[in-house]
């Protein structure tokens, strides 16, 4: 493990070997570029546990969470790590599966004894995994965008740092719709937890902003085909507002097509969706000029900061957010940047821990807690936020962008006040 | 190993020439847009449209051909000790690697290597070609070695009464560990289990010694055996000084002349073909609502073993009945005496090449993309930073499975495969049927009923491939 590095150097260092463990080794510390981790109390690395989805439901969107943290890991330690000390991700394969990612989470507390747990993304597997985490004091840092953290259901361990929940995402809709696209809305969604997700929190939101959804049409989450839902979408509706998912989305916006032609209500959609589909796809065409949320820009904006430039490059997405040099693989964008963000989070108030090892983990608890706000930078490339150390979660800016020649334009950036809302609990009264 | 490599990857670049990814739901959502209706009738007119015209071909005209052999010279067994050796020690390389090595089983070369390399691309290679597998195999060179020493294991039988039992159990718990268990891709788990069934197997061949245990207990010299009686390369009886002269034939050929199987050995085929059929269909949102499992919210393979291990035997169960009930029906169509076991035991050789295809169609995307993943642990098998093959910095493309061309083409080559598998069966049936009736009518009407059976397996399969699936 330690030498693994000594013919490349740090900076020849890949993705693959950057998530296999770096370790400083002599070579390593000679090679050009290398900052010294001179200053550390420990020279053993931080060990970084990343409940991985490889396989099961969540591959797909894994794949990209792990080369997200890959990147992210390069350049940490390529500044220094954390502390004076190199970071080891050790990767774990939960299978997208909320049993065996409570496994996972007691294996990187037993077996691999990491400092914390990071980087989940399923909602189920985040519930499953978080009482482990829980009981054994383990720090669980999750990218799941899910309520769950931020209602306060979860436990004292569990973060959601990096990424705003859907919540907060949902009603930070409401305000740009009601005064650009329309006030009379339809929502046709998935009718399970997903879905009645934005059913609940949409409806009051609009509501607030003088608009009304007229329609709540539930799809039963096995059906393949829509063309008999779409009656029931009144004629007066203005905007449609879509959220559904699996592999039969598609059909959906085909068969939405075929039923209205040219003269359809503005539709609404959460990039969910069509996370990682090619917007350019055949049958997507009726998407153009209609909108979407998206957390971070999948495509690279004119206006786009250097640290969003910086940080695409590091994950290697090209200006259409597909796999440089491999264009058919499209990101999932919309998401994967909490990887990132969330590692930064760790950093920043493992640091202001003083964190040394598993004996400090309550310590890092409450020095994240503590942390207030995240600066817009190339370490939060998406924008800046601020945390709410009461419910462990962040809040940030969301992007509405509209399909234009199978595209995605930003046309609007919320306000990070657009998408507040009262808490619902407070962790730090529970036990550490 | 390394040939198999060679081969495996050749064979996977020969079909597509750019590079691959994990299927996710959009992939399928692609399919979904396709006129994959049309492609179920069309492939069900052709299954039966080969019926009839092989009813009418005279019989011995196809015999022909299958006779038909391309001298290819000969081949002596000398060194398959040696490969069976090599194959050995690498297979404890890799179950050390299974221990030691990531746990990301993405970068672990013991899942990639047993799921995708052995269980895809071997089950292909020896289906397309021969059977490769009796020289790479793991324990022929040990237990030449261990005769070696103690001759008289030379001489160890098993008892005849065991049939193909052995093999049978053993895939059930193969097959349930791949397709029901929670986790066979972790790298410690897979290390274990494949630690033990080595010993485990090992002791069995000193017990019942080689040549029989892998002819009817040892699952994945049965099953590669049975598949690679399709392949092209056919290896002939000894001719002196374990020298054999190789050939080149037709595919499915060899099957002309195969012997019936006794009923554990039909059981077993059909086995083989339900447990891939049952992986696809378990991902079906037919299924998984049947269960009422919403398929949206996939709970993950934990919370559905006790449904998954259900399927998987009604799978069985349902295939091996109806199979049964056509050859029965066929037999009384025919006004066929003879004993039923007989023609049930031969004529299931006709299974081979749909359980290939479907093999093919159902891993042709996890070949595709964690063929790349494979290459790329292997040549650094423990994470230490080595680069034994030059692959250990290859990019994984993932987007030649990706996106609505791509799934155009797969689908293609997936129905093509799930038609012309379904096409051969009947013909290799046909076959099959004559060396029961030589009066073709009576050969044609006793292969009314399984042919019926193979439309309808034509059209599940494709089916299969062009309904929504969770993940």
């Amino acid at each position: 493990m330690t030498d693994k590095n000594r013919n490349s150097g740090l900076i020849g260092l890949n993705r693959r070997s950057a998530l296999k463990g770096l370790v400083a080794s002599a070579g390593l510390m000679a090679a050009p570029g290398f900052v010294r981790y001179s200053q550390a109390q420990s020279s053993a690395p931080i060990k970084i546990g990343f409940q991985a989805h490889r396989t099961g439901i969540g591959a797909a969107y894994g794949r990209w969470y792990e080369k997200t943290t890959a990147a992210a890991l390069k350049l940490i330690n390529e500044a220094g790590g954390i502390n004076g000390r190199p970071v080891e991700v050790i990767t774990e394969d939960d299978g997208t599966d909320p049993k065996r990612g409570a496994e996972v989470v007691g294996k990187f507390a037993s077996q691999h004894k990491t400092d914390i747990v990071f980087g989940t993304l399923f909602s189920h597997v985040v519930i499953g995994s978080a009482p482990t985490a829980g009981e054994l004091k383990m720090p669980y840092y999750v990218v799941s965008e899910g309520h769950h953290v931020a209602s306060t259901k979860m436990n004292r361990y569990c973060f959601q740092p990096g990424i705003t929940d859907v919540k907060s995402q949902v009603i930070s809709m409401a305000p740009w719709i009601a005064a650009n696209v329309g006030k009379k809305i339809t929502m046709i969604y998935p009718d399970f937890a997903f879905g009645h997700d934005h059913r609940d929190y949409f409806t009051p939101a609009i509501k607030a902003q003088g608009g009304e959804v007229i329609a709540q049409i539930p799809i039963p989450p096995t059906e393949s085909s829509f063309t008999r839902y779409f009656p029931q979408i009144p004629a007066e509706t203005e905007v449609i507002y879509h959220v559904m998912v699996g592999p039969a989305v598609l059909t959906f916006v085909k068969e939405l097509g075929e039923f209205y032609g040219t003269n359809r209500p503005q539709l609404f959609g959460f990039i969910d969706s069509l996370e990682a589909v090619d917007m350019a796809s055949p049958g997507l065409e009726f998407l153009e000029g209609s909108h979407f949320w998206e957390g971070m820009p999948r495509y690279l904006q004119p206006d786009a900061s250097d640290a969003v430039k910086a940080y695409r490059n590091a994950v290697g997405i090209d200006e259409n957010g597909a796999a440089v040099g491999d264009p058919k693989d499209v990101s999932t964008a919309a998401h994967m940047f909490g990887c990132w963000e969330t590692l930064y989070v760790v950093k920043q108030a493992m640091e202001a821990a003083g964190y040394q090892g598993p004996d400090d983990r309550a310590k890092l608890v409450e020095a994240t807690e503590a942390l207030t706000e995240f600066k817009e930078g190339p370490e939060h490339p998406q924008g800046d936020k601020i945390f709410n150390g009461k419910i462990h979660q962040c809040f940030g800016h969301q992007n509405i962008s509209i399909v234009e020649g199978g595209k995605l334009k930003v046309v609007h950036r919320t306000s990070i006040e657009d998408g507040l809302y009262e808490p619902e609990g407070d962790y730090t009264t529970q036990a550490l | 190993m390394q040939v198999l490599l060679r081969l495996v990857l050749a064979f996977a670049s020969a079909l597509l020439s750019a590079n691959p990814a994990f299927a996710h739901a959009s992939e399928r959502g692609h399919v979904l847009l396709l006129p994959t209706g049309y492609y179920v009738v069309g492939g069900a007119m052709a299954v039966a449209a080969s019926f009839l015209v092989l009813a009418v071909l005279p019989p011995n005209l196809l015999g022909r051909a299958a006779a038909l052999r391309l001298p290819l010279g000969g081949i002596g067994d000398g060194a398959r000790m040696w490969t069976s050796l090599l194959s050995f020690a690498v297979l404890a390389v890799l179950v050390a690697a299974g221990f030691l090595g990531s746990r990301d089983p993405l970068s672990n070369p013991l899942p990639l290597t047993v799921w995708t390399l052995l269980w895809v691309g071997l089950t292909l290679v020896q289906g397309a070609f021969g059977n490769l597998w009796a020289w790479i195999n793991p324990w022929y060179g040990p237990w030449r070695l261990a005769s070696a020493a103690f001759p008289n294991l030379d001489s160890r039988t098993m008892p005849a009464w065991l049939g193909y039992w052995p093999a049978l159990f053993l895939f059930a718990g193969f097959a349930w560990f791949e397709l029901v268990y929670p986790a066979p891709d972790d790298p410690a788990r897979l290390a274990l289990a494949v630690a033990l069934y080595w010993a485990a197997s090992f002791v069995c061949t000193i017990i019942f010694g080689y040549e029989d245990w892998s002819r009817r207990g040892e699952f994945l010299s049965v099953f590669f055996r049975m598949v690679s009686r399709f392949g092209v390369v056919e290896a002939s009886p000894e001719i002196g000084a374990g020298k054999r002269r190789l050939s080149l034939c037709f595919p499915g050929s060899k099957l002309w002349r195969a012997k019936p199987l006794p009923p554990s050995g039909m059981l077993f085929l059909l086995l083989t073909l339900s447990s891939v059929s049952f992986d696809g269909f378990s991902k079906t949102f037919t299924w998984l609502g049947f269960n009422g499992v919403n398929p949206l919210e996939f709970p993950g393979r934990s919370a559905l073993i006790g449904i998954n291990s259900t399927g998987l035997l009604l799978m069985f169960a349902a295939l091996a009945s109806v199979y049964l009930l056509a050859v029965f029906a066929g037999q009384k169509l025919a006004g066929d005496s003879r004993s039923f076991w007989h023609a049930a035991g031969l004529v299931v050789w006709s299974i081979v090449p749909i359980a290939l295809a479907y093999h093919f169609s159902h891993y042709l995307t996890a070949l595709l993309v964690n063929g790349q993943y494979a290459l790329v642990a292997l040549s650094d098998p423990f994470s230490l930073g080595w680069n034994l093959f030059g692959t250990a910095h290859m990019n994984v493309a993932a987007g030649l499975t990706v996106g609505s061309g791509s799934a155009w083409l797969l689908w293609n080559f997936q129905a093509a495969a799930i038609i012309g598998g379904h096409v051969l069966a009947v013909l290799i049936a046909h076959a099959l049927a004559f060396r029961l009736h030589p009066s073709p009518a009576k050969a044609a009407l006793s292969q009314l009923p399984l042919t019926f059976l193979m439309v309808l397996y034509t059209v599940f399969g494709l089916w299969l491939l062009s309904t929504p699936t969770a993940g």
